[in-house]
């Protein structure tokens, strides 16, 4: 029989990584709400956030759970720039291109990355570290708890800014129908940047939160997330932010719990296995209604 | 002289066929012979990817069928002792195998969603390569695999050289059959309409299935003739780098077209090889991914599209 405070610790250690998740799948569902268009290398900003957290942090010693608004201001002017240069140009061309669009921004920005820091992989000391809460019968890092909390105040955040302000009525407007919001006078082309870049700064907050909880990271890493992302949106839904909500949670679970009882490898299996199965059964996701 | 479209290609064929011919005698270099054949293996896997693109399938997991043709190749030879030039076709096969189940999973599903699939798929062969299958497979330090050749044979990679080139023609010989017989026309109508391919009698889920097992087959020959070639073999077959490559040498060239995957392989290998003298590293990808951007945006047809439209703009200019 399992042990119960190992179950329970697989639990918080997939809600941790499921933030990260979330963060990330949430940036892409709004990019996809607003702009019908599919980023593959949305990692590379969580990638880019990351070092733009580490190389603050090293020259100025700040507390790294401040430097997120940072890195997250930087990553809304990298994506509305990606957005102007690269997407803009292509929308309403075929969806393929928009896949091969994101092979050649991933080289860019991984290559990059590496050749301004360097390919090898590092990590960061957080100022938390070692300092635990006692939950039950374990005790949960005090950073985990932060992340979770700074997760949740995000989303609520992007919630309260989609429903109360007048830009995000309009956001949400432009999701739904993009001519009826052209109509009313909505600036669409506005509103893509806007998204762009929003989803760009949710991926800069994930890499903030990956480098401070102690992860070790390199300019490789965001790829991996980046199809994980994608597939939980597919699971939870397109276009669906609680439906990202609670696949982060999911898939961060199961690949604590694959990689407890299954072994370590196949902890980035698990989650396209899982994708696999869902998919073959309801080809459109889990909460999806039609496809697109 | 003034030639028509036809008379271009066909001296282009010539021409091309031609400089493959004689290239390794332009120099007596074996690093460029060993590049030449390296260049050949990736026009086949391109060629694979595209003809599985052709059918409206973008995969972004092509590895897996590049890797599980060079293990599958690889086994067979070593367990059986038969020479690689057979078990490349046999381990191609295992390939195509895999590659129907993979299309099963595949056949309700488009664009994205089958390029996260494909995607996936090449993660998990990895995994199950480095975990339930360590025993054949040696895990992530691989296994050494037997040389096309043996290297006492003088000049063998000359002969090498040719062998991979004839099985390169055959390919791009058996493609270019493939689209023009009845089989393209479904796989282009399919692409185009997939409702009105069924309305005019064409079953997409079988001509699918067909496009899989066909681009797996050939991307299991050309990793196969790769891992037989270096003579080693690890995990490593499966990387997303290895996936994203073909993507990129059909998008430089010309989706969809037959000259495409040929045509993106040679010049971005000549800029590649051309970047790496000039002693860069990362920077080459920085220049290949703005490339790659730079063609999708200005070029969607790809560099086979480049003479039309500096025609196009040459009228253009003329009229002005």
């Amino acid at each position: 029989m399992v042990d119960f405070g190992i179950l329970l610790q697989i639990l918080f250690w997939g809600i941790y990584a499921g933030c990260i998740y979330i963060l990330l799948a949430t940036g892409l569902n709004l990019i996809f709400g607003v702009m019908k268009v599919v980023n593959f290398a949305h990692g590379e900003f969580l990638m880019i956030g990351a070092y733009i957290t580490v190389t603050i942090f090293v020259l100025t010693g700040f507390n790294p759970y401040c430097i997120i608004l940072l890195s997250m201001l930087a990553l809304i002017g990298i994506g509305a720039v990606v957005e102007r240069l690269c997407f803009r140009p292509i929308l309403g061309t075929s969806k393929l291109n928009e896949i091969f669009l994101s092979i050649g921004l991933i080289y860019i920005f991984q290559n990059g990355a590496a050749m301004i820091w360097g390919d090898e992989w590092q990590s960061i000391r957080s100022p938390y570290q070692g300092i635990t809460v006692p939950v039950g019968s374990f005790n949960l890092p005090l950073d985990y708890v932060i992340i979770m909390v700074v997760t949740a105040a995000i989303l609520v955040a992007l919630y309260l800014f989609l429903k109360k302000t007048r830009t995000g009525r309009e956001m949400r407007a432009t999701s739904q129908n993009r001519k009826g919001a052209m109509l009313v006078g909505i600036n669409v082309e506005r509103m893509d940047i806007l998204s762009f870049g929003i989803g760009c700064a949710l991926a800069a907050a994930a890499g903030t939160l990956w480098v401070v909880s102690g992860q070790v990271f390199n300019p490789y890493m965001g790829s991996i997330p980046a199809v994980k992302a994608f597939a939980i949106i597919i699971l939870g839904g397109l276009g669906s932010i609680p439906g990202a909500i609670i696949g982060g949670l999911i898939y961060g679970i199961a690949e604590n719990g694959a990689a407890y009882f299954l072994g370590g490898v196949w902890k980035d299996a698990i989650s396209f296995i899982i994708l696999i199965i869902v998919l073959v059964v309801r080809p459109t996701g889990l909460f999806g209604e039609s496809g697109e | 002289m003034k030639l028509t479209r036809d008379e271009w290609t066909r001296w282009g064929i010539i021409l091309t066929v031609a400089v493959a011919l004689i290239a390794p005698f332009l120099s007596g270099n074996l690093y460029l012979l060993n590049l030449l054949s390296l260049m050949l293996i990736c026009i086949i896997f391109a060629s694979a990817w595209n003809l599985l693109a052709y059918s409206g399938q973008g995969s972004l997991g092509h590895a897996a069928f590049f890797g599980i043709g060079a293990y599958a190749s690889t086994l067979i030879a070593v367990k059986s002792g038969v020479s690689p030039y057979i078990t490349i076709f046999l381990g191609a096969a295992v390939a195509a195998f895999i590659g129907i189940l993979i299309g099963l999973t595949c056949v309700r599903l488009k664009e994205w969603f089958l390029a996260m699939v494909t995607f996936g798929f090449a993660i998990i062969v990895q995994t199950i390569t480095v975990s339930i299958l360590t025993p054949v497979t040696g895990g992530w330090d691989g296994i050494a695999s037997p040389r096309l050749l043996s290297p006492d044979i003088p000049g063998y990679q000359l002969i090498e050289y040719y062998s991979i080139l004839i099985i390169t023609i055959a390919s791009i010989i058996a493609i270019w059959y493939i689209m023009k017989s009845r089989i393209g026309l479904a796989f282009l109508a399919i692409r185009e309409n997939e409702l009105e391919a069924r309305a005019s009698g064409v079953d997409p889920v079988r001509y699918r299935l067909l496009a899989f097992a066909m681009s797996a087959y050939l991307a299991g020959v050309a990793g196969a003739l790769e891992i037989h070639h270096i003579g080693y073999i690890t995990p490593e077959i499966f990387g997303v780098d290895l996936s994203f490559w073909p993507v990129t040498y059909v998008i430089f060239g010309g989706l969809g077209t037959l000259a495409g995957p040929i045509v993106g392989t040679v010049v971005l290998t000549i800029i590649w090889e051309g970047l790496k003298m000039a002693g860069l590293t990362f920077a080459r990808y920085v220049i290949v991914g703005v490339l790659l951007i730079l063609v999708i945006i200005f070029l969607p047809k790809g560099l086979v599209d480049l003479p039309d439209q500096l025609q196009k703009w040459w009228k253009a200019r003329k009229k002005a």
